[in-house]
């Protein structure tokens, strides 16, 4: 287990006993790549704030919804982020809107786009490897993960918008998972 | 032959991607909820990519979020152990609170005390209906079996949930009805997980039908019209 891993862990342990800092801790590392998925998913800051609350929020009223056991915070509270993020433009059927937004996305206002993310560097060096595993998928791999993942798409959605069947949509999803899980384990 | 592991797997990725729709997304569900518990090699891979899918999310470029953002969390944030609150349905909030999350890696599945190594319910689906009872008046009906639908007036959402909601005879499973003066309307089928937990969202709005209907089909049959109550001493 990395540091970073372990020092998240503890503030699991103190934010489910009640420790504000502990929650304002946890705040201050993962907030910006919260809000930054929230934002590539949703398209606008107001959703992309709401995902982020809510998110938030339901960490601190259910905290024992992550279980240590089973793997690091980080990836738990982020899929978690996803999650909303997919069910609220789903829910919301602003889908298409955001889509036709997807090549510009709406301008960030009231923040600085340049401002630098002061993050952990466990996180700097893990985001450097997602990166990395993502560059090595094949080209058609990666875009049927991509339109699903960060754009919110259905399958059946990506298989009518790139004209390939189904089938195709969901061997590419698997083989591009598999070469994702192999990498990210290897790079620990 | 069709490699079961395979389709099995091939589904669970699109699950951890939110990807799957229609039957794919009710296959998957069934797949969780029947084939994951008893297989360790589909329970490893569904750890497995809900943790990539974690991961995923560091390829999204980090940006702050807005200042007041924090303050506008610090002032909804109970102190912990307050009763009340917020909580709009302490019955529902109960049944909620007494189903244990064990989500790993992002893992979606939940169990009861005592019973870790059953992937269940959907994590994300509990926080989902605790969700819905806090930002919402909820009331909830009985319809048979354990089982209740928890609604709010206005909402165009709804949810059956139940534990210890028993199992349909082998080949069938439950399927649900919107019954209305016009006729009934199929809504989903549905199969209660290994511990007898249930937990079914709907997007539909409870004033445009009378009652819900719980009945017991073929597994695949076409749903035209509603059989046989599927818990008549109450349904």
């Amino acid at each position: 287990m990395r540091d970073g891993d372990r020092e998240d862990r503890d503030l699991h342990r103190r934010l489910a006993s009640g420790d504000r800092g502990a929650f304002d801790e946890l705040y201050r590392r993962y907030s910006g790549s919260a809000y930054g998925l929230a934002y590539r998913v949703t398209g606008q800051q107001i959703l992309a704030q709401d995902v982020v609350h809510d998110a938030f929020m339901a960490l601190w009223r259910a905290p024992e919804a992550y279980d240590p056991a089973r793997g690091p915070f980080r990836t738990f509270f982020l899929a978690l982020v996803h999650h909303r993020a997919v069910d609220l433009v789903r829910r919301e059927s602003r889908l298409r809107a955001r889509s036709e937004r997807a090549a510009n996305l709406e301008p960030l206002v009231g923040e600085d786009p340049a401002e630098a993310i002061a993050e952990e560097s466990y996180l700097g060096v893990r985001r450097k490897e997602v990166r990395e595993a993502l560059v090595g998928l094949p080209p058609e791999q990666r875009q049927v993960l991509e339109m699903a993942y960060f754009d919110g798409k259905t399958q059946v959605q990506i298989a009518e918008e790139l004209e390939i069947p189904l089938g195709t949509v969901k061997t590419r999803t698997f083989a591009a998972m598999r070469k994702l899980r192999a990498a990210l384990e290897d790079a620990g | 032959m069709i490699d079961r592991h395979a389709e099995a797997q091939e589904l669970l990725a699109g699950y951890a991607l939110q990807s799957l729709s229609g039957e794919d997304a009710a296959e998957a569900d069934r797949i969780l909820a029947e084939h994951v518990p008893g297989c360790s090699e589909c329970r490893q891979m569904v750890d497995a990519f809900q943790a990539v899918a974690g991961e995923l999310a560091l390829e999204a470029e980090p940006i702050p979020p807005p200042d007041p953002l924090l303050p506008r969390i610090h002032r909804e944030m109970e102190p912990r152990g307050r009763s009340g609150g917020r909580w709009t349905s302490g019955r529902l909030v109960a049944a909620a609170a007494s189903v244990v999350l064990v989500v790993g890696a992002g893992g979606l599945a939940i169990t009861q005390l005592g019973d870790r190594k059953t992937p269940q319910v959907p994590a994300a689906d509990v926080q989902e209906l605790v969700d819905f009872a806090i930002h919402h008046k909820t009331q909830a009906q009985t319809l048979g079996g354990n089982a209740q639908e928890i609604s709010a007036r206005g909402v165009q959402e709804l949810y059956v949930y139940g534990r210890g909601v028993p199992a349909p005879r082998p080949g069938f499973v439950y399927r649900l009805w919107a019954m209305s003066a016009t006729g009934a309307t199929h809504l989903r089928d549905f199969l209660p997980y290994p511990d007898g937990t249930v937990l079914v969202r709907l997007e539909v709005d409870p004033s445009t039908f009378d009652h819900l209907l719980v009945t017991m089909e073929p597994a695949g049959s076409e749903p035209l019209v509603p059989g046989e109550p599927a818990w008549p001493e109450t349904g």
